[in-house]
């Protein structure tokens, strides 16, 4: 129970907290001894949306502005982050945090528009930005035009790392890391002052919070966010181009975050481990027994020549409408219920 | 006593490891040879799905005959979507859950790039990437074998023959705005500067670009009496159509990527006719210049037989029969050659040998060489370097326009 402020900023709000928190550390350091390759790639790959999405939140959820060009700032953070070690030699850890300060300049400048604009108008503001910014990379020669850019051997502290598994630590500790840290800034004054707009921009203002200022500031962070998770991302390809930061990644971004339930750190995480499972995972719908050769027979029967491979994205885009027709609040909402359930039980 | 016994487990143990090659190979069984591919069946590249389709098909009938020694092939394609993320998914999830001998096509450039080091790392072996990337050969590796002509090599053909046997003097190129359309504007670039011209033009075409007036307005404006598409083939064909509405009738010249005439004509209606393109094979050895050609060439034998027995056997229902669905076949050629020359105890080793060994390999394709590898040289793992030009024509066929002619490797940075 929370009884006064500090209660409510503690970072684990109770020793059970504590304890699951603790187990989870240990799972994460222990995933990649117990699971093949393939899902620790697998892994690195949901932590990089998890960052993203945590951030998106901050700027979506908390502060109630909308983004649709994030795969901008997430093309900002890897050709950053590769430019900046190839060109001016950076050590890996501090192009990626220049990367995504750069990230967080343009996300900055982004958010003045956003002081006159609202809905559906900031949307096409956002959007313009990602879809600009694909074209504008791929004009310019020091960013591989449209030919792409390779990365380059990854080190850090003298060590090589090659493989997922040894990424993925790395990524883990980033991942954990910025969770926190974003976790921490929602409890803060900056936090507070995100819900504030959200919830009604006039009466903000009129208690003294700085519109000016925290909306910029919530694209910033946000746009941060976003460019360190891209900078991870190119290590996890090893070869960028623009096209691969279109506006449909922005599109899935924004689906992670809705789908897991805004305006709450936890949802978001679960929105990406869940849709980022699903992206990589839905092709292998039809090996599963007696439903791949029903769905293969379906398909040929009544699809056209590429219907099965179709199905992935009909069976993608139904998980999104259960979620939204049943748990309008997402998968957090669900957690909130089933924890709810189990507290009242048998009542 | 114990420490005799450990000994002789031991020396077992090393001794089986060492002289049962079977059990080191990976995606090899007595009975099954595992081979990957990854193909775009969804999403904005789909139309390039039917190359993994037609591969499967291939496979299937060469299954149907007894496979090769005994073995059969075990096709594991999958759709990447033409996303670089799900490739790298799917790809490592075949090598390291199922093993995969080799891997086979592979449509895209950045979804290749995306796990060519991965693949090269685990020592497995690549034949025919679909799509005409120098990346491929920058640098060279041993297990990575090329077959699909590079697109450096059509502008170098397209422009010669524009300049020396059509005597045009203004030429313009129309360049998709990725690794495609750039290596066409670059091939152009180096070619003309041999004449020393310059293209009147240089217009980039976004991937979604769907009015091609703009476009098609700076053509006429620049007044080139040639245009090159480096463009997919809905594009050629918007901007071929918009020039004509315009009454602008320049030579339209174009590469492999839109080759395939009958189905140009079919999406241009009747308007790709007199189109000339570059084309990398379907073509017999006896047919010269001048002989009208088609999909279906009478006189190319091993074209008829792939029609006959493996796409109106095993291809889908709604499949299409054409240069789409048989570069699957064609890319497939040189691997399954190489497994078939390598004999009964198959290894890793003996097939890049026997893919080393192959010279002048006839196919579907031109004649495909390789060579013992050399990191500096990337002519030893290039494939296929001669291209012929053809032009399309009303009924959907082509004329042969030129011999077959070795295009030049141009690196990186010149």
């Amino acid at each position: 129970m929370k009884r006064d402020y500090y209660g409510d900023v503690k970072l684990f709000s109770s020793g059970v907290t504590l304890f699951w928190f603790a187990a989870l550390i240990i799972f994460l350091l222990l995933y990649p001894f117990l699971f093949e390759n393939y899902y620790v790639y697998m892994a690195n790959y949901i932590a990089i949306n998890i960052i993203v999405v945590v951030g998106l939140n901050l700027l979506v959820g908390y502060t109630g502005q909308i983004s649709l060009g994030h795969a901008g700032f997430f093309a900002i953070g890897a050709y950053g982050t590769i430019v900046l070690m190839t060109l001016a030699s950076f050590p890996f850890l501090l192009a990626l945090i220049c990367a995504g300060l750069i990230a967080a300049g343009f996300g900055f400048l982004l958010g003045l528009p956003a002081l006159r604009l609202e809905g559906p108008y900031l949307a096409i503001a956002t959007l313009g930005f990602g879809l600009t910014l694909t074209t504008v990379i791929g004009r310019i020669d020091m960013l591989g035009g449209r030919q792409g850019l390779h990365a380059p051997d990854l080190v850090i502290m003298g060590h090589h790392l090659t493989t997922d598994r040894q990424f993925y630590y790395l990524a883990m500790i980033i991942t954990v890391l910025l969770v926190i840290i974003a976790r921490n800034i929602t409890k803060t004054k900056v936090g507070r002052a995100f819900v504030a707009i959200r919830d009604a921009h006039i009466a903000a203002e009129t208690m003294g919070v700085n519109l000016v200022l925290y909306k910029t500031l919530a694209f910033a962070l946000s746009a941060f966010y976003a460019g360190v998770a891209g900078g991870l991302f190119a290590f996890v390809l090893r070869f960028i181009e623009p096209e691969l930061f279109g506006f449909f990644l922005s599109i899935f971004f924004l689906t992670m975050a809705v789908a897991g339930g805004l305006g709450t750190v936890m949802g978001p995480i679960a929105g990406a481990i869940l849709l980022s499972f699903l992206d990589l995972e839905l092709r292998n719908i039809l090996n599963i027994p007696y439903v791949g050769d029903w769905l293969r027979q379906l398909s040929t029967s009544h699809f056209s020549l590429t219907g099965v491979s179709n199905i992935q994205f009909i069976v993608f885009g139904t998980i999104l409408i259960l979620i939204m027709l049943f748990e309008p609040l997402g998968l957090y909402g669900l957690w909130i219920r089933m924890k709810k359930y189990w507290k009242t039980w048998p009542f | 006593m114990k420490k005799v016994l450990l000994s002789a487990l031991l020396s077992a143990a090393f001794v089986f490891g060492i002289f049962s090659p079977g059990f080191c190979e990976v995606g090899i069984t007595d009975t099954e040879i595992h081979i990957g591919q990854w193909s775009p069946q969804t999403g904005p590249a789909a139309a390039w799905g039917a190359v993994a389709r037609g591969t499967d098909a291939y496979f299937k009938w060469i299954n149907a005959n007894g496979g090769i020694h005994g073995r059969k092939i075990v096709h594991h394609y999958f759709d990447d979507a033409y996303n670089p993320a799900r490739t790298i998914a799917g790809v490592k999830q075949l090598q390291e859950r199922t093993g995969i001998f080799a891997w086979v096509g592979g449509v895209g450039t950045a979804p290749g790039l995306a796990v060519k080091d991965y693949l090269m790392a685990k020592d497995v072996i690549w034949v025919g990437p679909a799509a005409g990337s120098r990346n491929w050969l920058t640098p060279p590796h041993k297990n990575l074998f090329n077959v699909y002509p590079l697109y450096l090599g059509d502008a170098q053909l397209l422009n010669e023959y524009a300049i020396n046997e059509l005597g045009k003097k203004k030429i313009a190129v129309v360049y998709q705005e990725d690794d495609y359309g750039e290596q066409g504007l670059e091939g152009t670039k180096f070619t003309l500067k041999k004449y020393n011209m310059e293209p009147v033009a240089a217009i980039p075409v976004a991937l979604g670009d769907s009015d091609m007036r703009p476009h098609a307005m700076r053509l006429r404006r620049s007044d080139a009496d040639a245009v090159l598409l480096f463009v997919t083939p809905i594009a050629a064909s918007r901007i071929i159509g918009t020039g004509k509405a315009m009454n602008y009738n320049p030579q339209w010249m174009s590469t492999t990527t839109c080759a395939d005439c009958p189905l140009m004509m079919d999406i241009t209606q009747g308007l790709y006719a007199d189109v000339i393109t570059a084309n990398f094979g379907m073509r017999d050895d006896s047919e010269q210049v001048g002989d009208s050609q088609h999909i279906n060439n009478p006189k190319m034998e091993l074209m008829q037989t792939y029609k006959t027995e493996v796409f109106d056997r095993y291809a889908a229902r709604d499949e299409r029969w054409g240069y789409t669905f048989s570069l699957g076949i064609a890319l497939a050629e040189p691997l399954v050659e190489a497994i078939r020359n390598a004999g009964p105890d198959l290894t890793h080793e003996k097939v890049i040998k026997e893919l080393e060994n192959l010279e002048n390999f006839k196919g579907m394709l031109g004649r495909i060489s390789y060579g013992p590898f050399d990191p500096e040289d990337p002519l030893t793992r290039i494939g296929q370097q001669s291209i012929f030009l053809h032009q399309c024509t009303e009924d959907g066929g082509s004329v042969i326009l030129t011999d077959w002619i070795e295009t030049e490797y141009i690196p990186m940075g010149e």
